[in-house]
């Protein structure tokens, strides 16, 4: 909280030792990503390429086409992700609070499987078996509008209701009620579109073109801008809402701010990646234990590597290099993140150990 | 009376107004002001309003009539920076932050004077060490939150407040979980402040003995809702103290200032010794099991300390027969054991 001096800010020293630290980790996990996968690309293809040279036209278009918005996909949406989760945890006080708290996830999967549904009853569920490729404009679209939806929800009841807690359960519920109509829309659709669905949710990055990576770049910036903007009233909140209010934050607008960031982060990973969990959800926790603070003007950018970090490893091991598997990015987050970050938590500092918003 | 108050009211009613324009009054008329350099103890039995009180004296919730002022301002008009920099509060509930330092919760108490992104100068860091060291927690700044002591970590919350530089401090409840001697330093602290600094302290609290000594002030507010203030040896002398809080069986001891647990009288004593702290203690002890000091009468037992160099003893006579005994303990047996007539 305070740089430099006195002794101390030990968690400022420590983040500017980490800062370029973590940027090399994150610039070698990017180059490996684009190596990597089912055709290895080698690093000097790789230089080549970036140099504007020619290789083997193969590598060209899978580098062009393929692995680079892949990366930088995964970029955005890894710190984007945990930013959201960085918000939750810290707006609901909660250490289990994660991106999707609000049932922004839930409204983006309602959007895309009513879009499934009417495509398969209106018989144009060959389309999109066709082009249904995970992050097609229209299932992105469908999210998007899904988690509109449930934002306006959630944003008129907030507005009326005081307590936190309340929109903690009624956003739960709101997932609950979505999770619902999902199951029974579901049951409508045909077997293509269910596949297709199903795919949405294992998550992937690897859906978005060049022609919608600006977009989802350019919206989720705004995002990290918006936080990086809040970190002040963010730290203040760690008091609890009262304390802040009496300190003069405007609790509202706050409110109002963090929970339309958090919305258009997580929602517009969802749109374009699918609801990729686990990351949003243990990339705080994380932060918080390797950094030894929870102060947000650390936390915020730290979120964002390590959840880019994260991310792109993840991004690596579900396309399983040298061969053609590719697995569910969920699948990938859960299995390998989740271990690390029980080390990370039960291991304990001498700060103490355990799960601590 | 120079000075004029830095919070007054007049003719205040505070209460609930809920959506459907019922009004629930909790208490009215309140005529209170409150100096600089005065500490405050709110006093009152639960759901006596104390809460509705604080709330509506900072502005958390409005008056149902009449206005607080502030700083000779209506607690409406300040901006929420504004009364941020005037007025600063120590919340009963605990605060669960992990990875927080002492220093790092204190320098949140500047948030209305630093920028946007919360920066700290050096005089921010400097007050900061400063609040610290005035409620002797200097040496806590690089310990975290989560594994302070209750009594630490309450210094703390103080010197968060205090590195809000308010000309007024409330605190509620700011004893509730803290032993004895921490309730005392916590007062001696708040005391300090007020002098030093010349802040008012308004604090609630259910800790009557420490208020009546601490207090320059006290605001009383008892079950029906009636609010008497005044300096607490006027409130004890008037009788106003001890009817305000007494309840069956529990007696307001005027003399002593404090309650005294209620016994069966079993006789009375009589106590010759020099003025000591083992006089004292002694007759604490045999108020404790019973007797009642014989005021001039026979009395049922007669205890003579004598005391060689440093060891007390103690002689108990009764029904003509002497015993004598080396502490207070072997007394209190011996007593136990008698069976007396009169009971």
């Amino acid at each position: 909280m305070n740089p430099d001096g006195d002794g101390r800010g030990n968690g400022l020293k420590r983040f500017a030792f980490a800062l370029p630290l973590m940027s090399g980790i994150l610039a070698a996990a990017f180059i490996l990503d684009l190596m990597l996968g089912s055709v290895n690309i080698p690093p000097d293809a790789i230089l080549t390429i970036v140099a504007g040279g020619q290789v083997k036209v193969t590598w060209m278009n899978i580098f062009w086409y393929w692995r680079l918005p892949k990366a930088i996909t995964a970029v955005f949406a890894g710190g984007a992700l945990a930013l959201s989760g960085l918000l939750m945890q810290t707006f609901f006080r909660n250490p289990l609070a994660d991106p999707y708290i609000l049932g922004i996830s839930s409204g983006a999967s309602l959007g895309v499987a009513f879009v499934m549904m009417s495509a398969g009853i209106c018989g144009a569920g060959a389309l999109f078996a066709s082009v249904g490729l995970i992050g097609d404009m229209s299932i992105s679209a469908a999210a998007i509008f899904g988690a509109f939806a449930i934002l306006l929800l959630i944003l008129l009841i907030s507005s009326k209701i005081q307590s936190n807690i309340t929109i903690l359960i009624l956003g739960i519920m709101v997932s609950y009620i979505s999770g619902a109509l999902v199951t029974i829309l579901l049951q409508f659709t045909d077997e293509t579109s269910m596949h297709t669905y199903a795919l949405w949710t294992f998550g992937s990055f690897s859906g978005v073109t060049w022609a919608h990576l600006p977009i989802m770049a350019v919206l989720l910036v705004v995002g990290f801008v918006l936080t990086f903007c809040m970190v002040k009233s963010l730290n203040a909140l760690l008091l609890g809402e009262q304390y802040a209010e009496s300190m003069g934050m405007n609790y509202h607008r706050i409110r109002f701010a963090i929970i339309v960031t958090t919305a258009l982060m997580a929602g517009v990973v969802t749109a374009f990646c699918g609801p990729i969990g686990f990351l949003g959800i243990a990339v705080p926790h994380f932060c918080r234990a390797c950094f030894v603070t929870a102060d947000h003007r650390i936390l915020v950018p730290g979120c964002i590597l390590v959840g880019a970090i994260i991310a792109l490893v993840t991004d690596i091991i579900s396309n399983v290099p040298g061969t053609d598997i590719v697995l569910p990015v969920n699948a990938i987050t859960a299995l390998f993140g989740a271990p690390v970050v029980i080390w990370v938590i039960v291991r304990g500092t001498r700060f103490g150990r355990g799960v601590t918003t | 009376m120079s000075a004029a108050p830095l919070l007054r009211c007049t003719n205040l009613t505070i209460g609930y107004r809920n959506q459907k324009a019922a009004i629930k009054v909790v208490s009215k008329d309140l005529n209170l002001h409150l100096k600089r350099g005065e500490l405050v103890c709110l006093i009152g039995p639960n759901g006596s309003g104390k809460s509705t009180l604080i709330r509506t004296l900072t502005g958390i919730q409005p008056p149902l009539c009449g206005e607080v002022f502030l700083c000779n301002r209506g607690i409406g008009e300040f901006t929420p920076s504004d009364k941020a920099k005037t007025l600063s509060v120590v919340l009963t509930s605990q605060v669960q932050a992990g990875y927080m330092t002492a220093f790092d919760i204190v320098a949140l108490g500047r948030f209305p004077y630093t920028n946007w992104a919360g920066k700290l100068t050096e005089s921010d860091k400097n007050i900061v060490l400063s609040a610290l060291a005035s409620v002797g927690a200097g040496d806590l700044a690089d310990r975290f939150i989560h594994e302070m002591s209750d009594g630490e970590r309450q210094k703390v919350m103080i010197a968060r407040a205090l590195a809000q530089e308010p000309d007024m401090l409330v605190l509620d409840e700011p004893t509730a979980f803290l032993d004895l001697p921490h309730k005392i330093e916590t007062m001696r602290i708040l005391r300090m402040v007020a002098q030093k600094t010349d802040k008012s302290v308004l604090l609630s609290t259910h800790d009557l003995n420490l208020a009546i000594r601490c207090a320059d002030q006290l605001w009383i507010i008892d079950r029906s809702g009636t609010m008497i203030s005044g300096t607490p040896e006027d409130l004890v002398l008037s009788g106003v103290f001890g009817s305000a809080f007494e309840i069956d069986g529990v007696h307001f001891d005027a003399s002593r200032g404090e309650f005294t647990i209620p016994v069966d009288k079993r006789g009375t004593f009589s106590l010759s010794a020099q003025d000591s702290i083992e006089r004292i203690w002694t007759s604490y002890a045999l108020e404790r099991i019973g007797f009642v000091p014989a005021d001039g009468a026979v009395p049922d037992i007669t205890v003579t300390i004598q005391k060689d160099g440093s060891k007390p003893a103690w002689t108990l006579s009764h029904a003509g027969e002497e015993q004598t005994c080396e502490s207070i303990r072997n007394l209190v047996e011996i007593i136990s054991r008698t069976n007396f007539q009169g009971r």
